[in-house]
């Protein structure tokens, strides 16, 4: 030996497995971590009560609803009254309780959609950032034509192609027409991520590609896909919205844009009953708000590097 | 000589929550006008912010909980923001690390100048052009470059304006934060002499913080060291080289020696010419594990031969950048071979070619019969059994979100049959081989709770459990604290002897290349100037680039300032 430290010691054969001291962080403190930092910013916190008082009005809609969504055994195109708060609408159903079922379908819409398209854009953006060369091109001329078409009429005629689908329908057109923007925002990171050395090193311990892709990159870029989350979730609100006023959904089922595409029908600005159009559309905008309020939180999660900055 | 700056028992915390950090406790020193004075001090240990209460740029979380700092005679603590503002002009300028990225990049250099001249008010308008050539000028710096943009000049050059900036408000005191760790060796050297002559041409006082006592030594006159926030030792250049008093200090300078000396020593290494003789093959005394070293004997060398690499050019217009340039060596087993250069000489581009991550433009490379250059992406895993790499910087090559027993679990189930508890036996006892005890708790920890020096070994680790013939150590310990840097090379050398495993050396630093190598080869612009024994070479070196590498070494002992 040439040098002072003896590093290979005869213990080294015989360590023995035993129980790790410290766990890995649990994935609830990371969670509980991430909300903290969510909510210590002001305008996440705001957004968060909106979106959590709506989220309650849609589980407890039956509770709080007083009539049912479709019970039309009431006075026509009623003003407001001590029964009717919003008053009723031209069929005769109470407004403030299609608003309150309506909520539902707003939020199961947008939370699914938004789900759906932030999964394919993972998908494609990861992918098609870490791959070089030919398939990259191929994915980069696909997505390209997805955003270079206008969304709404690109959404129109899918909707019109496969009408009487429901629900269903335009949670797939929401999701067909919302991923390509989320996908080239996720390359670009996933770009700049591979360059990094932790992920040389990963190709050096001999990782595949697909767990490079979603074990090495994906988790540092958590805030990212949660942003494009959110605002895919504000897409798919409003898209269904605009899609339901247009009649191009099913407009027998109550949600807050079937409710504006009656109104319009029933030509309720006409006839005075304001609150038929301004309800809905103000819960629409307020659902839409509390999301990229939301979002204004999630720029504020960063990987532990950056957390740690404050330390120093 | 009446006194610039007053620092009486400063005391700086960092406030975050309830969680508080004393960064600087009770610090009182003084500045004299005129003097040059460097701190120097290891990362944490407070120095850089320090600097910036100095300059009345502490910013939250940094606190500055007691004392004051006078600057003639004022209370920098006292002065409102737009004072403060106002004091710059005359006051303190303080030149960061990262001033050269602190240019606006679509703004050119002469409207850099008008900012400050315009907020100041302290030239008359129709001069404004002439004193901005004039200050350039001052930093060695043609006038023409007024009119470039910041990212058509290089890292020297920016840093260069970026001290013309801080010297246009014609400042008492210049506080210097490491200004020249971020460029390369050969320009560092050539900034360091342009700060030195400005010094004694402008008269200012200047405060050079850095963590290299080297550097510091080699430019100030007096020098405070500074340790866990507080100055343990304030003296003269001259004595603290001669008759260090503290402990601390003297670690710091037994890390230096000349690369040219016959003898060269460092903390626990003693020169390779005492161990001249010992054939390297019978190093490999203690079997590290199980899986064994029984082919070691059938070790196999890397061939390199008139290997070249042409990436296309930056620009539209400009020519391509030959990065190498038919270079051609064979690694032995158990040979380590420095290959040095400064950057840009394309020593990073050979690592890069021989471990697959680049395709060579025309050569070859072949380690045993496996042709590295025209490897496809699914064979990688073969060569990455048996040739692994240390990377620079021990604070990127970690995965900052999973623990270093996963970090070190994937490459032993990627390349080894082990599984589960085997594994797991077998991570332990990669970080025990690089001294990480107790390995159960280092296991658990993620990236952002070890030190750097901790990191590398992890680092280091990760390369050995694939049990590799080769390792590529691209500037393994120029990130780290010099007195981290000494375990980490003892590490590296040890492996070597024990494990048999060749060593493919990447650095700037003659020195570290002295200690731990046998062959070098020093690059200059994708081209082997000089080839041969590494003491022979840097004793006798024969290329002027050799001379020029050598003559960049920070020194304590040649002292700059006459």
């Amino acid at each position: 030996m040439t040098t002072t430290r003896q590093p290979m010691r005869d213990a080294t054969q015989d360590i023995r497995t035993v129980q790790p001291t410290g766990a890995p962080p649990n994935p609830w403190q990371v969670f509980a971590r991430t909300a903290g930092t969510i909510w210590s910013n002001g305008k996440a916190r705001l957004g968060l009560i909106i979106l959590a008082f709506f989220v309650l009005l849609a589980i407890f809609a039956p509770l709080i609803a007083p009539y049912g969504a479709t019970e039309n055994g009431f006075d026509r195109s009623a003003d407001a009254s001590p029964e009717h708060w919003l008053g009723t609408t031209a069929a005769g159903e109470d407004v403030l309780s299609q608003l309150i079922w309506g909520a539902q379908i707003s939020i199961f819409v947008g939370l699914v959609a938004g789900a759906l398209s932030t999964l394919v854009a993972v998908l494609v953006g990861l992918s098609w950032g870490y791959t070089r060369g030919f398939i990259a091109d191929v994915i980069n001329f696909i997505v390209n034509l997805f955003l270079v078409i206008p969304g709404l009429p690109l959404m129109i005629v899918i909707a019109a192609y496969l009408s009487g689908g429901g629900i269903g329908m335009i949670i797939v057109v929401v999701v067909i027409t919302g991923w390509a923007w989320g996908a080239r925002v996720l390359r670009s990171q996933t770009q700049s991520l591979r360059s990094r050395d932790f992920v040389t090193a990963a190709v050096f311990s001999g990782e595949r590609p697909f767990r490079i892709v979603f074990r090495e990159i994906l988790p540092n870029m958590t805030s990212l896909i949660v942003g494009s989350f959110f605002g895919a979730a504000t897409a798919a609100i409003l898209a269904e919205a605009g899609l339901e006023f247009l009649g191009l959904g099913d407009s027998s089922i109550v949600s807050w844009g079937t409710m504006l595409f009656w109104a319009q029908n029933s030509n309720a600005l006409l006839t005075g009953q304001w609150a038929l159009l301004f309800a809905p559309g103000l819960c629409i905008a307020l659902l839409a708000t509390s999301l990229t309020l939301i979002n204004f939180g999630v720029d504020g999660i960063s990987n532990p590097r950056l957390r740690e900055g404050k330390q120093r | 000589m009446t006194t610039l700056l007053d620092v009486t028992s400063v005391t700086i915390d960092y406030i975050n929550g309830d969680d508080v950090t004393h960064a600087v406790r009770d610090v009182s020193f003084s500045l004299e006008k005129g003097e040059f004075v460097g701190l120097v001090g290891e990362s944490g240990s407070g120095k850089s912010t320090l600097g910036f209460a100095i300059a009345g740029l502490s910013k939250p979380p940094a606190h500055v909980t007691g004392g004051q700092v006078l600057l003639d005679g004022v209370d920098i603590a006292s002065l409102s923001p737009e004072q403060l503002r106002e004091q710059r002009h005359g006051g303190v300028a303080m030149v960061l690390q990262s001033g050269m990225n602190a240019l606006n990049p679509v703004r050119t250099i002469r409207n850099h100048f008008r900012d400050i001249f315009e907020a100041h008010g302290h030239i008359e308008k129709d001069r404004w052009d002439a004193r901005a050539a004039e200050l350039v000028q001052k930093v060695k710096l043609p006038a023409t470059v007024l009119d470039r943009y910041p990212g058509e000049l290089s890292g020297g050059m920016r840093q260069r304006i970026s001290i013309a900036l801080a010297l246009s408000l014609e400042p008492k005191l210049m506080v210097f934060d490491e200004p020249t760790t971020a460029l390369d060796v050969l320009v560092q050297h050539a900034v360091m002499d342009t700060i030195i002559e400005l010094q004694q041409s402008e008269g200012f006082t200047a405060l050079l913080i850095s963590h290299d006592l080297g550097v510091v030594l080699e430019s100030a006159q007096r020098v405070l060291v500074m340790h866990d926030g507080e100055i343990v030792e304030d003296a003269p250049a001259q004595s603290i080289l001669n008759s260090p008093q503290d402990d601390y200090t003297r670690m710091l300078l037994s890390h230096y020696a000349d690369p040219r000396a016959d003898v060269v020593e460092l903390p626990g290494f003693e020169d390779r010419g005492k161990r001249a003789g010992k054939p390297r093959a019978e190093g490999a005394v203690h079997p590290p594990s199980v899986h064994g070293r029984e082919r070691r004997s059938d070790q196999k060398p890397i061939v390199v031969e008139n290997l070249t690499k042409v990436y296309p050019p930056p620009r539209r217009g400009e020519a391509e950048v030959v990065a190498v340039d038919h270079v051609s060596f064979t690694l032995d087993p158990g040979e380590s071979l420095a290959l040095v250069g400064a950057s840009g000489s394309g020593k990073s581009t050979i690592a890069k070619l021989i471990t697959a991550v680049e395709k060579p433009t025309s050569g070859s490379i072949r380690f045993g019969d496996l042709d590295v250059g025209s490897l496809r992406r699914g064979q990688f895993r073969r060569l990455h059994s048996e040739v692994q790499m240390v990377f620079q910087d021990p604070y990127a090559a970690l995965n900052p979100l999973h623990t270093v027993e996963y970090t070190l679990t994937r490459p032993v189930v990627n390349f080894t049959k082990l599984r589960g508890r085997d594994a797991r036996r077998r991570v332990l006892e990669l970080l025990e081989t690089v001294g990480l005890t107790p390995v159960e708790e280092f296991a658990a920890k993620l990236p952002h709770q070890l030190s750097g020096g901790q990191r590398q070994r992890v680092v280091i680790a990760r390369a050995l459990a694939s049990d590799p013939q080769v390792i590529i150590a691209d500037e393994p310990v120029s990130m780290l604290d010099v007195s981290l840097r000494a375990g980490v090379l003892a590490l590296l050398e040890d492996l070597r002897e024990q494990w048999g495993v060749s060593m493919l050396y990447i650095t700037h630093d003659l020195l570290s290349a002295r200690i731990v190598t046998d062959n070098i080869m020093v690059l200059n612009q994708g081209r082997v100037v000089e080839r041969g024994d590494t003491a022979d070479v840097l004793r006798n070196p024969q290329d002027d680039y050799t001379v020029q590498l050598l003559d960049s070494v920070p020194n304590p002992r040649r002292s700059r300032v006459a």
